[in-house]
Protein backbone atom coordinates (compact mmCIF):
# COMPACT_ATOMS: atom_id res chain seq x y z
CA UNK A 1 0.00 0.00 0.00
CA UNK A 2 1.57 3.13 -1.04
CA UNK A 3 2.25 5.73 1.80
CA UNK A 4 -0.28 8.40 1.03
CA UNK A 5 -2.81 8.12 3.46
CA UNK A 6 -3.10 9.66 6.99
CA UNK A 7 -0.67 12.47 5.81
CA UNK A 8 -2.31 16.53 5.17
CA UNK A 9 -1.29 19.05 2.64
CA UNK A 10 -0.19 18.16 -0.73
CA UNK A 11 1.98 15.17 -2.03
CA UNK A 12 5.76 15.71 -0.61
CA UNK A 13 8.51 15.01 -3.28
CA UNK A 14 9.14 11.84 -0.16
CA UNK A 15 6.38 10.52 -1.48
CA UNK A 16 6.63 11.12 -5.58
CA UNK A 17 9.76 9.28 -5.14
CA UNK A 18 7.89 5.84 -3.52
CA UNK A 19 4.99 5.89 -6.20
CA UNK A 20 7.41 6.03 -9.06
CA UNK A 21 9.53 3.16 -7.36
CA UNK A 22 6.38 1.20 -6.76
CA UNK A 23 3.70 2.16 -9.67
CA UNK A 24 5.66 3.14 -12.27
CA UNK A 25 5.60 -0.01 -14.07
CA UNK A 26 1.89 -0.15 -14.23
CA UNK A 27 1.79 3.69 -15.58
CA UNK A 28 4.36 2.84 -18.46
CA UNK A 29 2.51 -0.38 -19.29
CA UNK A 30 -1.02 0.70 -19.80
CA UNK A 31 0.78 3.83 -21.90
CA UNK A 32 2.67 1.72 -23.84
CA UNK A 33 -0.30 -0.46 -24.79
CA UNK A 34 -1.78 2.85 -25.65
CA UNK A 35 0.91 4.34 -27.71
CA UNK A 36 2.76 1.11 -28.80
CA UNK A 37 5.87 3.19 -28.81
CA UNK A 38 8.37 3.01 -25.67
CA UNK A 39 9.20 6.78 -26.10
CA UNK A 40 5.86 8.03 -26.18
CA UNK A 41 4.97 5.83 -23.03
CA UNK A 42 8.10 7.31 -21.20
CA UNK A 43 7.45 10.98 -22.03
CA UNK A 44 3.75 10.27 -21.46
CA UNK A 45 4.81 9.10 -17.55
CA UNK A 46 7.43 11.93 -17.53
CA UNK A 47 4.79 14.69 -18.41
CA UNK A 48 2.38 13.12 -15.95
CA UNK A 49 4.93 13.04 -13.06
CA UNK A 50 5.72 16.92 -13.76
CA UNK A 51 2.28 17.84 -14.33
CA UNK A 52 1.14 16.05 -10.98
CA UNK A 53 3.90 17.85 -9.51
CA UNK A 54 2.87 21.26 -10.49
CA UNK A 55 -0.73 20.78 -9.57
CA UNK A 56 -0.02 18.91 -5.94
CA UNK A 57 -2.27 21.53 -4.32
CA UNK A 58 -4.96 20.32 -6.12
CA UNK A 59 -4.70 16.63 -5.05
CA UNK A 60 -7.44 14.63 -3.06
CA UNK A 61 -6.16 13.39 -0.13
CA UNK A 62 -9.03 11.12 0.07
CA UNK A 63 -7.92 9.58 -3.60
CA UNK A 64 -4.37 7.60 -3.54
CA UNK A 65 -1.71 9.41 -5.45
CA UNK A 66 -0.73 6.50 -7.62
CA UNK A 67 -3.75 6.24 -8.93
CA UNK A 68 -4.01 10.20 -9.80
CA UNK A 69 -0.46 9.69 -11.55
CA UNK A 70 -1.88 7.05 -13.35
CA UNK A 71 -4.62 8.88 -14.62
CA UNK A 72 -3.00 11.65 -15.64
CA UNK A 73 -0.80 9.45 -17.43
CA UNK A 74 -3.18 8.02 -19.70
CA UNK A 75 -4.25 11.41 -21.14
CA UNK A 76 -1.04 12.30 -21.49
CA UNK A 77 -0.36 9.63 -23.55
CA UNK A 78 -3.82 10.25 -25.92
CA UNK A 79 -2.35 13.50 -26.09
CA UNK A 80 1.20 12.91 -27.66
CA UNK A 81 -0.46 9.81 -29.54
CA UNK A 82 -2.11 12.78 -31.68
CA UNK A 83 0.39 14.87 -31.34
CA UNK A 84 2.72 12.11 -33.13
CA UNK A 85 -0.35 11.24 -35.58
CA UNK A 86 -2.79 13.80 -36.40
CA UNK A 87 -6.04 12.87 -37.30
CA UNK A 88 -5.35 9.03 -35.64
CA UNK A 89 -8.64 9.04 -34.24
CA UNK A 90 -10.45 10.04 -36.87
CA UNK A 91 -10.24 7.43 -39.79
CA UNK A 92 -12.31 4.37 -38.58
CA UNK A 93 -14.12 3.55 -41.57
CA UNK A 94 -11.09 3.24 -43.77
CA UNK A 95 -8.44 2.10 -41.11
CA UNK A 96 -9.95 -1.37 -40.78
CA UNK A 97 -5.90 -2.61 -41.03
CA UNK A 98 -3.39 -2.11 -38.46
CA UNK A 99 -0.87 0.50 -39.04
CA UNK A 100 2.08 -1.07 -40.68
CA UNK A 101 4.68 -1.68 -38.33
CA UNK A 102 7.59 1.08 -37.68
CA UNK A 103 11.00 0.75 -35.72
CA UNK A 104 8.97 2.20 -32.58
CA UNK A 105 6.65 -0.34 -32.38
CA UNK A 106 8.68 -3.72 -33.00
CA UNK A 107 10.86 -2.09 -30.23
CA UNK A 108 7.47 -1.96 -28.58
CA UNK A 109 5.96 -5.20 -29.76
CA UNK A 110 9.30 -6.97 -28.15
CA UNK A 111 8.32 -5.69 -24.42
CA UNK A 112 4.55 -6.20 -24.55
CA UNK A 113 5.39 -10.17 -25.12
CA UNK A 114 4.74 -11.91 -28.46
CA UNK A 115 0.71 -12.91 -28.34
CA UNK A 116 0.19 -9.28 -26.86
CA UNK A 117 2.08 -7.61 -29.37
CA UNK A 118 0.52 -9.67 -32.46
CA UNK A 119 -2.90 -9.36 -31.35
CA UNK A 120 -2.44 -5.36 -30.33
CA UNK A 121 -0.68 -5.54 -34.02
CA UNK A 122 -4.10 -6.67 -35.77
CA UNK A 123 -6.07 -3.49 -34.52
CA UNK A 124 -6.06 0.10 -35.68
CA UNK A 125 -5.30 3.10 -33.58
CA UNK A 126 -9.07 3.86 -32.90
CA UNK A 127 -9.64 0.28 -31.86
CA UNK A 128 -6.41 -0.59 -29.97
CA UNK A 129 -7.08 2.92 -28.14
CA UNK A 130 -11.05 2.36 -27.19
CA UNK A 131 -10.23 -1.14 -26.16
CA UNK A 132 -7.58 -0.59 -23.78
CA UNK A 133 -9.16 2.15 -22.05
CA UNK A 134 -12.21 -0.19 -21.87
CA UNK A 135 -11.37 -3.15 -21.06
CA UNK A 136 -8.01 -2.36 -19.34
CA UNK A 137 -8.67 1.08 -17.57
CA UNK A 138 -12.51 0.54 -17.34
CA UNK A 139 -13.08 3.60 -18.74
CA UNK A 140 -16.88 4.64 -19.41
CA UNK A 141 -17.54 4.94 -23.26
CA UNK A 142 -18.54 8.93 -22.72
CA UNK A 143 -15.43 9.12 -21.52
CA UNK A 144 -13.71 7.88 -23.91
CA UNK A 145 -15.36 9.60 -26.19
CA UNK A 146 -14.65 12.89 -24.92
CA UNK A 147 -10.90 11.94 -24.62
CA UNK A 148 -10.87 11.12 -28.34
CA UNK A 149 -12.55 13.73 -29.65
CA UNK A 150 -15.67 11.38 -30.92
CA UNK A 151 -18.85 10.23 -30.02
CA UNK A 152 -20.28 7.19 -28.17
CA UNK A 153 -21.17 5.37 -31.28
CA UNK A 154 -17.91 5.69 -33.17
CA UNK A 155 -16.33 4.41 -29.85
CA UNK A 156 -18.48 1.52 -29.56
CA UNK A 157 -18.13 0.67 -33.67
CA UNK A 158 -14.28 0.79 -32.62
CA UNK A 159 -14.60 -1.54 -29.57
CA UNK A 160 -17.00 -3.79 -31.88
CA UNK A 161 -14.39 -3.89 -34.25
CA UNK A 162 -11.27 -4.90 -31.88
CA UNK A 163 -13.48 -7.56 -29.92
CA UNK A 164 -14.28 -9.39 -33.44
CA UNK A 165 -10.19 -9.50 -34.17
CA UNK A 166 -9.31 -10.07 -31.08
CA UNK A 167 -12.11 -13.05 -30.87
CA UNK A 168 -10.12 -14.47 -34.54
CA UNK A 169 -6.84 -14.19 -32.71
CA UNK A 170 -7.92 -15.93 -29.74
CA UNK A 171 -8.76 -18.98 -31.95
CA UNK A 172 -5.82 -19.03 -33.86
CA UNK A 173 -3.85 -19.07 -30.44
CA UNK A 174 -5.95 -22.35 -29.70
CA UNK A 175 -5.30 -24.19 -32.87
CA UNK A 176 -1.80 -23.48 -32.57
CA UNK A 177 -1.86 -25.15 -28.63
CA UNK A 178 -3.78 -28.42 -30.21
CA UNK B 1 -20.56 -5.19 -29.03
CA UNK B 2 -19.59 -4.69 -25.21
CA UNK B 3 -21.06 -9.01 -24.52
CA UNK B 4 -17.57 -10.15 -24.08
CA UNK B 5 -16.55 -11.35 -20.32
CA UNK B 6 -13.71 -9.07 -18.69
CA UNK B 7 -11.41 -12.35 -18.81
CA UNK B 8 -12.06 -13.52 -22.59
CA UNK B 9 -8.54 -12.52 -23.57
CA UNK B 10 -6.41 -12.72 -20.68
CA UNK B 11 -4.70 -15.46 -22.65
CA UNK B 12 -3.25 -12.72 -24.58
CA UNK B 13 -1.44 -11.52 -21.99
CA UNK B 14 -3.30 -8.08 -22.49
CA UNK B 15 -3.26 -7.32 -18.21
CA UNK B 16 0.73 -8.30 -18.43
CA UNK B 17 2.33 -5.52 -16.79
CA UNK B 18 5.69 -4.56 -18.67
CA UNK B 19 8.66 -3.26 -16.35
CA UNK B 20 9.97 0.08 -16.97
CA UNK B 21 13.57 -0.14 -17.88
CA UNK B 22 15.75 1.47 -15.21
CA UNK B 23 17.46 4.16 -17.07
CA UNK B 24 13.71 5.35 -17.23
CA UNK B 25 12.69 5.49 -13.42
CA UNK B 26 15.66 7.13 -12.98
CA UNK B 27 15.11 9.61 -15.16
CA UNK B 28 11.50 9.99 -13.52
CA UNK B 29 12.98 10.18 -10.40
CA UNK B 30 15.62 13.46 -11.47
CA UNK B 31 12.59 15.13 -13.28
CA UNK B 32 10.71 15.50 -9.90
CA UNK B 33 14.09 16.37 -7.82
CA UNK B 34 14.65 19.01 -10.43
CA UNK B 35 11.34 20.07 -10.74
CA UNK B 36 11.46 20.23 -6.89
CA UNK B 37 14.63 22.10 -6.98
CA UNK B 38 14.00 24.54 -9.29
CA UNK B 39 10.49 25.50 -6.57
CA UNK B 40 12.86 25.84 -3.87
CA UNK B 41 15.05 28.40 -5.59
CA UNK B 42 12.23 30.47 -6.93
CA UNK B 43 11.11 30.57 -3.24
CA UNK B 44 15.02 31.52 -2.62
CA UNK B 45 14.98 34.25 -5.06
CA UNK B 46 11.30 35.67 -3.83
CA UNK B 47 12.87 35.39 -0.12
CA UNK B 48 15.44 37.05 -1.17
CA UNK B 49 13.75 40.04 -3.25
CA UNK B 50 11.73 40.87 -0.16
CA UNK B 51 14.88 40.95 2.41
CA UNK B 52 16.40 43.51 0.39
CA UNK B 53 13.51 45.59 0.16
CA UNK B 54 13.05 45.16 4.18
CA UNK B 55 16.28 46.31 4.30
CA UNK B 56 16.12 49.30 2.21
CA UNK B 57 12.94 50.17 3.90
CA UNK B 58 15.13 49.38 7.19
CA UNK B 59 17.99 51.31 6.30
CA UNK B 60 15.77 54.71 5.62
CA UNK B 61 14.32 54.66 9.01
CA UNK B 62 17.05 53.73 10.47
CA UNK B 63 19.06 57.41 8.56
CA UNK B 64 15.45 59.05 9.21
CA UNK B 65 15.93 58.40 13.30
CA UNK B 66 19.67 59.42 12.97
CA UNK B 67 18.83 62.29 11.66
CA UNK B 68 16.17 63.05 13.92
CA UNK B 69 18.42 62.48 16.97
CA UNK B 70 21.43 64.34 15.21
CA UNK B 71 18.88 67.26 14.92
CA UNK B 72 17.28 67.03 18.35
CA UNK B 73 21.21 67.29 20.17
CA UNK B 74 21.96 69.97 17.96
CA UNK B 75 19.13 72.51 18.69
CA UNK B 76 18.84 71.25 22.32
CA UNK B 77 19.02 74.15 24.95
CA UNK B 78 21.78 72.79 27.05
CA UNK B 79 25.34 72.27 25.51
CA UNK B 80 26.31 70.00 28.05
CA UNK B 81 24.23 67.15 26.16
CA UNK B 82 26.18 68.13 22.77
CA UNK B 83 29.70 67.20 24.27
CA UNK B 84 30.77 63.72 24.31
CA UNK B 85 31.47 62.11 20.56
CA UNK B 86 32.74 59.12 21.67
CA UNK B 87 30.06 57.93 24.36
CA UNK B 88 27.66 58.39 21.44
CA UNK B 89 29.26 56.10 19.25
CA UNK B 90 29.50 53.53 21.79
CA UNK B 91 26.19 53.66 22.68
CA UNK B 92 25.29 53.10 19.02
CA UNK B 93 27.07 49.98 19.42
CA UNK B 94 25.17 48.80 22.36
CA UNK B 95 21.90 49.33 21.22
CA UNK B 96 22.69 47.35 17.74
CA UNK B 97 23.59 44.83 19.87
CA UNK B 98 20.16 45.28 22.20
CA UNK B 99 18.21 45.09 18.40
CA UNK B 100 20.40 41.88 17.88
CA UNK B 101 19.59 40.35 21.04
CA UNK B 102 15.79 41.06 20.27
CA UNK B 103 16.16 38.67 17.60
CA UNK B 104 17.73 35.90 18.21
CA UNK B 105 15.26 35.53 21.06
CA UNK B 106 12.64 36.55 18.73
CA UNK B 107 13.85 33.43 16.19
CA UNK B 108 14.48 31.50 19.70
CA UNK B 109 11.05 31.63 20.44
CA UNK B 110 9.79 30.86 16.80
CA UNK B 111 11.71 27.91 17.03
CA UNK B 112 10.58 26.53 20.05
CA UNK B 113 7.02 27.02 19.15
CA UNK B 114 7.62 25.49 15.53
CA UNK B 115 5.55 22.39 14.17
CA UNK B 116 7.13 19.76 13.70
CA UNK B 117 4.97 17.24 11.87
CA UNK B 118 2.95 20.05 9.39
CA UNK B 119 5.91 20.41 7.02
CA UNK B 120 4.06 23.07 5.38
CA UNK B 121 3.99 25.49 8.09
CA UNK B 122 7.29 24.70 8.92
CA UNK B 123 8.46 26.17 5.64
CA UNK B 124 6.47 29.24 5.85
CA UNK B 125 7.78 29.96 9.06
CA UNK B 126 11.54 28.98 8.52
CA UNK B 127 11.44 30.86 5.21
CA UNK B 128 10.44 33.96 7.47
CA UNK B 129 13.23 33.31 9.81
CA UNK B 130 15.31 33.37 6.90
CA UNK B 131 14.42 36.74 5.44
CA UNK B 132 14.74 38.42 8.96
CA UNK B 133 18.14 36.32 9.63
CA UNK B 134 19.31 37.99 5.94
CA UNK B 135 18.32 41.21 7.21
CA UNK B 136 20.26 41.15 10.19
CA UNK B 137 23.32 39.67 8.55
CA UNK B 138 23.48 42.89 6.51
CA UNK B 139 22.88 44.80 9.10
CA UNK B 140 25.87 43.29 11.18
CA UNK B 141 27.95 43.98 8.14
CA UNK B 142 27.03 47.28 7.86
CA UNK B 143 28.19 47.96 11.64
CA UNK B 144 31.24 45.73 11.17
CA UNK B 145 30.42 43.13 13.84
CA UNK B 146 31.99 40.52 11.64
CA UNK B 147 31.69 37.72 14.16
CA UNK B 148 28.19 38.11 14.32
CA UNK B 149 27.60 38.80 10.94
CA UNK B 150 29.42 35.26 10.03
CA UNK B 151 27.60 33.30 12.89
CA UNK B 152 24.18 34.57 11.39
CA UNK B 153 25.00 33.40 8.07
CA UNK B 154 26.03 29.93 9.30
CA UNK B 155 22.26 29.48 10.89
CA UNK B 156 21.23 29.68 7.21
CA UNK B 157 22.10 26.39 5.71
CA UNK B 158 20.45 24.54 8.69
CA UNK B 159 17.65 26.86 8.41
CA UNK B 160 17.36 26.15 4.50
CA UNK B 161 17.77 22.10 5.52
CA UNK B 162 14.33 22.70 7.88
CA UNK B 163 12.37 24.80 5.39
CA UNK B 164 12.35 21.43 2.95
CA UNK B 165 9.01 19.91 2.91
CA UNK B 166 10.06 16.50 3.52
CA UNK B 167 12.46 16.10 5.68
CA UNK B 168 11.60 13.35 8.44
CA UNK B 169 9.76 14.68 11.50
CA UNK B 170 12.85 13.24 13.50
CA UNK B 171 15.27 15.15 11.22
CA UNK B 172 13.37 18.49 11.33
CA UNK B 173 13.72 18.00 15.52
CA UNK B 174 17.39 17.40 15.29
CA UNK B 175 17.99 20.17 13.34
CA UNK B 176 15.86 22.90 15.24
CA UNK B 177 17.55 21.35 18.44
CA UNK B 178 20.84 22.44 16.81
CA UNK B 179 19.56 25.89 15.81
CA UNK B 180 18.31 26.36 19.29
CA UNK B 181 21.71 25.51 20.83
CA UNK B 182 23.38 27.55 18.38
CA UNK B 183 20.88 30.57 18.92
CA UNK B 184 21.35 30.13 22.98
CA UNK B 185 25.42 30.58 22.48
CA UNK B 186 24.79 33.61 20.68
CA UNK B 187 23.02 35.30 22.89
CA UNK B 188 24.89 34.05 25.87
CA UNK B 189 27.96 35.75 24.02
CA UNK B 190 26.11 38.81 23.05
CA UNK B 191 24.72 39.38 26.20
CA UNK B 192 28.17 39.10 27.98
CA UNK B 193 29.59 41.47 25.45
CA UNK B 194 26.48 43.91 26.03
CA UNK B 195 27.08 43.77 30.13
CA UNK B 196 30.52 44.27 29.94
CA UNK B 197 30.41 47.48 27.63
CA UNK B 198 27.32 48.72 29.92
CA UNK B 199 29.51 48.39 33.49
CA UNK B 200 32.59 49.74 31.43
CA UNK B 201 31.03 52.45 30.19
Amino acid sequence: MVAVLNRQGPPTQAEFHEVISTRSDRWYSACLKITRNRDLAEDAVQDALLNAWNKRHQFDRSARLDTWIHRIAINAALQLLRKSKPGVFEALEDDVEGPSPTPEHVRADEELGRDLAQALRQLSEIERVCFVLKHLEQWRLKEIAEEIDSNVGTVKQAIFRAVKKLRVRMAALQREAL
Amino acid sequence: MNDHSPHEFDALGLDREVKAPRHMKQRWHDSIDLAAQREFNDQKQTARAFSMSSFFWGSAVTAALALGIAIGVFVADDPEYIEPTEYVVQDRGNSFDRVMQVHLRDTQNDIASMPIDTAEDRTTLVLRIIQQNRLFEQAAERNEADNLARVLRAFEPILLQLAASDIAPEDAEALRDQLAFQLKVMLTKLERSTSKETTST
